[in-house]
C-alpha cells in the first residue's frame, strides 16, 4: 500500500517537472518571436557548412538539397565521407550536378584518427574547409531558406562560442519513426529548454553547431573530441568552461524520420541514455521522475486492492501527457510555420492527433529503456560496437576488458586438467606451460 | 552503371505507400531507374476475386488512371532527381498450388493486358507493344508467408522464347537455377513497403532512355546484379 502512495507522488512530481518542461519550451518560443533575428544584424561573414555523410537518410536528397537553397550571401558546403561506396555519394553527387552554382566540394577519405565516426567523417572536412566560421551539420536535417541569417546573427557577439538549434521530428510513418519524432519533439525539446533556461546548462544537439574555428581551437580541436561518443554536449560544455556563451537559437530545424523501425529507435534511445548516465551521474535519476505515464503505470503494478483506481488515475496521467504533448506540437507547428518556412519546406508539419495516441506506449518503453545502462555499457553505432565510459568516452569493444569481461575471460581459460599436467610437469617447463 | 529496380508495387494494388511516395524513396536514395509494376491479378477464380474485390489489382477500369499518374511521376522523377520512371504491371495468375501459379512482369506497358488471357497470349501481346516481360520469383523463395509461383519456370521449354529476362534475385532471395541455365537475368526488390528498398537490385551499362535499357536487358550485356544495403 506504501508502495502505492510512493509511486502516485512519484507520477504528481513526473507531472509538475513535464509542466515545468512543457512551460520552458513556451518561453523559449516566446522570447524568441520577441525579436526578429533574421533583421538583428549585418553581420554575414563567409561560413563552411560541414556535412558529414554516412548512408541513406530518410529524405536525403531534400536535406541537402535545402542547404543549396540558403538565402546567405556568401558560404560553402562540404559533404565528407569515408568511401565512395557509400551510398550517400551518389546522392552528394546529384546535389552537387543540380546545383552547379553553389560551392560545394565532396570529400571522400578514410580516417582512422578516433572512435568516433563523425569526428572521422569531419576531420577532412575541418581541414579542407576555407572559412573561420564553421557549421557543422547533420544530414537528417533539412532547413528553410533563412537559417544561416538567423543562426549567424546569434554568433556576432564575440563573447558567443557556439550556437545551436532545436530539433523537430517531423513526418514519422512507421511506429519506429513516430516514436522518434514524439520523444524528439516533447522530452528532448523540453529537457534541451529547461537545462538552458533554468539551470544554464549547455545543452549542444550536434545536428547544428555553429562555431568559430578559433574557438574550437582554444577548446582543443576536433582531435579533443575523437574518441567522445557526445562530441555535441561535450564541446558545448568545454566552450562554457572556456568562458563562451552556448546559445540556443530561436531557429528550429526538421528532422524528417519516416521509416524507422522500431528496433532502431531502441538503439539509439539506449545509446542516448547510456551517454547520459556516464556524463550526467545521479542526474540521469531525475529522467525517471519526468516520465509520469511509466511512474502511472508502477503505481498500477504496486496497487494490490485498489487496481481500479490506480487505473484511472494512470488513465487520466497519461491522457493529460498526450494532450501536453500535442499543445507543445501545436506550439512548435506555428512558431515554425509562421516565422521561417515557407510552405514548400514546411510540409506535413502538422502531425495528426492519432500519432499522439502513441505517447503512452513510448513513455512506457522509454522508462523501460532507462535501466538499460545500468547493466550494460556496451554501444552498437552505425554496425560498430563500442564500450562507454566516463564522459561519454568510447574504447573499442575487442579490446576492452572491463571487470566483468576479465573475470568471465578467466573463467573460460580456467582448464584444472592442464594446472594437472602442469604439476606432473618438470619444474623447469612449469612456468611457460602454465602460461598456455 | 544505372542502378535500377524494375519490379515495384504501390498503393495502386498491395502496396503500402502511395505512388508519389515510392517515387520519393527511390529517387532520395540515388535511383537510376525504375518501373512501377502492380499487380493486374486474375478474376477468374476466388483468389482473384478477392484481390479485386479489395482493390489490390489494377483493373480495365483504372489503368488509364494509372498509367496518367505514372507518367506526371515519371515527369516529375525526371525534373527533380533525374530518375527515369517506366510504367509497368505485374501480370499475377493466382492459383491454389504453386505449380499452377505465375506471375511475370510487362515494363514499358502501352494497353491494359487483362490477367485471364493465355499466359503466351498476354505474353505474345506485351512483345506487340514493344514491352519487355520478365518471368518473377521463377523458384522457391525463402519467406514463409510468400506464396511460390512455379509455373513459368516448370514450363519454360515452352515459354522462354517469349521472356525477355528471368528475375535471378527477387528481394533477398538469389535462384541460382537461372544462371545455370544462362537465361537472361534481372534482380529485383519486389517492393511493397519501405523496408524493401534494401534488396537485390540491377546495375545496367547503357544510356539512360527507355530504349537503351530494353535492348540491354533483351542483350543482357551489361547487366550486373548488387545487393543494395544501406
Amino acid at each position: 500500500m506504501e508502495l502505492l502512495w510512493v509511486f502516485a507522488s512519484l507520477t504528481v512530481v513526473g507531472l509538475i517537472m513535464y509542466s515545468i518542461q512543457v512551460f520552458s519550451v513556451k518561453q523559449h518560443l516566446n522570447n524568441s518571436s520577441e525579436q526578429n533575428p533574421v533583421q538583428l544584424s549585418d553581420f554575414k561573414p563567409p561560413l563552411s557548412i560541414l556535412k558529414p555523410l554516412k548512408g541513406i537518410d530518410d529524405n536525403l536528397f531534400d536535406n541537402l538539397e535545402s542547404f543549396c537553397r540558403l538565402d546567405y550571401p556568401c558560404y560553402e558546403i562540404i559533404f565528407a565521407l569515408q568511401d565512395y561506396n557509400d551510398p550517400a555519394h551518389k546522392i552528394a553527387l546529384m546535389v552537387k550536378n543540380k546545383h552547379p552554382e553553389s560551392d560545394i566540394t565532396i570529400i571522400v577519405e578514410h580516417c582512422n584518427q578516433g572512435l568516433n565516426p563523425k569526428i572521422n567523417n569531419l576531420v577532412p572536412a575541418y581541414r579542407a574547409s576555407k572559412y573561420d566560421l564553421v557549421l557543422i551539420s547533420d544530414s537528417n536535417v533539412m532547413v528553410g531558406t533563412d537559417y544561416l541569417n538567423s543562426i549567424v546573427s546569434r554568433i556576432a557577439s564575440p563573447e558567443v562560442g557556439l550556437v545551436t538549434n532545436l530539433i523537430r521530428g517531423i513526418g514519422g510513418r512507421s511506429i519506429g519513426a513516430i516514436f522518434e519524432n514524439l520523444h524528439l519533439n516533447t522530452f528532448i525539446m523540453g529537457s534541451v529548454c529547461f537545462l538552458d533556461r533554468y539551470l544554464h546548462i549547455p545543452c549542444v544537439i550536434g545536428k547544428s553547431m555553429l562555431m568559430r574555428k578559433s574557438d574550437l581551437e582554444a577548446v582543443g580541436g576536433m582531435n579533443a573530441f575523437k574518441d567522445i561518443l557526445a562530441e555535441d554536449f561535450i564541446i558545448g560544455r568545454e566552450m562554457k568552461r572556456y568562458g563562451k556563451k552556448v546559445v540556443v537559437s530561436e531557429y528550429m530545424i526538421q528532422n524528417i524520420n519516416e521509416y524507422w523501425s522500431l528496433r532502431r529507435f531502441l538503439n539509439r534511445h539506449t545509446r542516448w541514455g547510456k551517454l547520459r548516465w556516464k556524463i550526467g551521474g545521479y542526474q540521469y535519476l531525475s529522467e525517471l521522475l519526468c516520465n509520469p505515464v511509466f511512474m502511472s503505470v508502477l503505481t498500477i503494478i504496486a496497487a494490490s486492492g485498489e487496481r481500479l483506481s490506480a487505473l484511472l488515475f494512470a488513465l487520466s496521467v497519461s491522457l493529460i501527457k498526450i494532450t501536453g504533448d500535442y499543445y507543445v506540437n501545436m506550439l512548435t507547428h506555428r512558431h515554425q510555420s509562421q516565422r521561417f518556412y515557407p510552405k514548400a519546406v514546411c510540409y506535413s508539419v502538422v502531425s495528426s492527433f492519432r500519432q499522439h495516441l502513441f505517447v503512452p506506449a513510448k513513455d512506457i518503453l522509454i522508462g523501460l529503456i532507462w535501466f538499460v545502462p545500468f547493466i550494460s555499457a556496451k554501444i552498437d553505432w552505425r554496425g560498430n560496437k563500442y564500450i562507454i565510459g566516463e564522459d561519454s568516452r568510447l574504447y573499442s569493444h575487442e579490446n576492452y576488458s572491463g571487470v566483468i569481461s576479465r573475470l568471465l575471460k578467466r573463467l573460460h581459460n580456467f582448464r584444472p586438467w592442464q594446472i594437472r599436467h602442469n604439476i606432473n610437469t618438470p619444474i623447469s617447463n612449469f612456468n611457460s606451460s602454465s602460461k598456455i | 552503371m544505372l542502378l535500377c529496380d524494375f519490379h515495384i508495387h504501390t498503393k495502386y494494388s498491395d502496396g503500402s505507400l502511395e505512388l508519389r511516395k515510392v517515387v520519393d524513396i527511390f529517387g532520395q536514395s540515388g535511383f537510376d531507374v525504375i518501373a512501377i509494376t502492380d499487380h493486374v491479378v486474375n478474376g477468374d477464380n476466388s483468389m482473384g476475386r478477392f484481390a479485386h474485390r479489395f482493390k489490390f489489382s489494377v483493373t480495365a477500369h483504372n489503368f488509364d488512371e494509372y498509367l496518367q499518374a505514372l507518367r506526371q511521376e515519371a515527369q516529375r522523377a525526371m525534373d527533380k532527381y533525374g530518375m527515369l520512371v517506366i510504367p509497368g504491371i505485374e501480370i499475377s495468375k493466382n492459383h491454389l498450388t504453386a505449380d499452377k501459379s505465375a506471375h511475370m512482369l510487362i515494363i514499358d506497358i502501352k494497353e491494359f493486358i487483362p490477367a485471364c488471357m493465355s499466359i503466351e497470349s498476354i505474353l505474345i501481346e506485351a512483345k506487340n507493344q514493344g514491352a519487355i516481360t520478365v518471368a518473377c520469383h521463377p523458384h522457391y523463395l525463402s519467406e514463409a508467408l510468400n506464396k511460390n509461383t512455379l509455373y513459368l519456370w516448370n514450363n519454360r521449354d515452352r515459354y522462354s522464347r517469349y521472356i525477355d529476362a528471368w528475375e535471378i534475385g527477387n528481394r533477398d532471395d538469389l535462384f541460382n537455377v537461372i544462371s545455370l541455365k544462362k537465361y537472361a537475368f534481372l534482380a529485383n526488390s519486389d517492393f511493397h513497403r519501405a523496408s524493401h528498398i534494401y534488396s537485390w537490385k540491377t546495375l545496367l551499362r547503357c544510356e539512360k532512355d527507355i530504349q537503351s535499357i530494353k535492348r540491354c536487358i533483351r542483350d543482357n550485356r551489361g547487366v550486373a546484379i548488387t545487393l543494395f544495403r544501406n
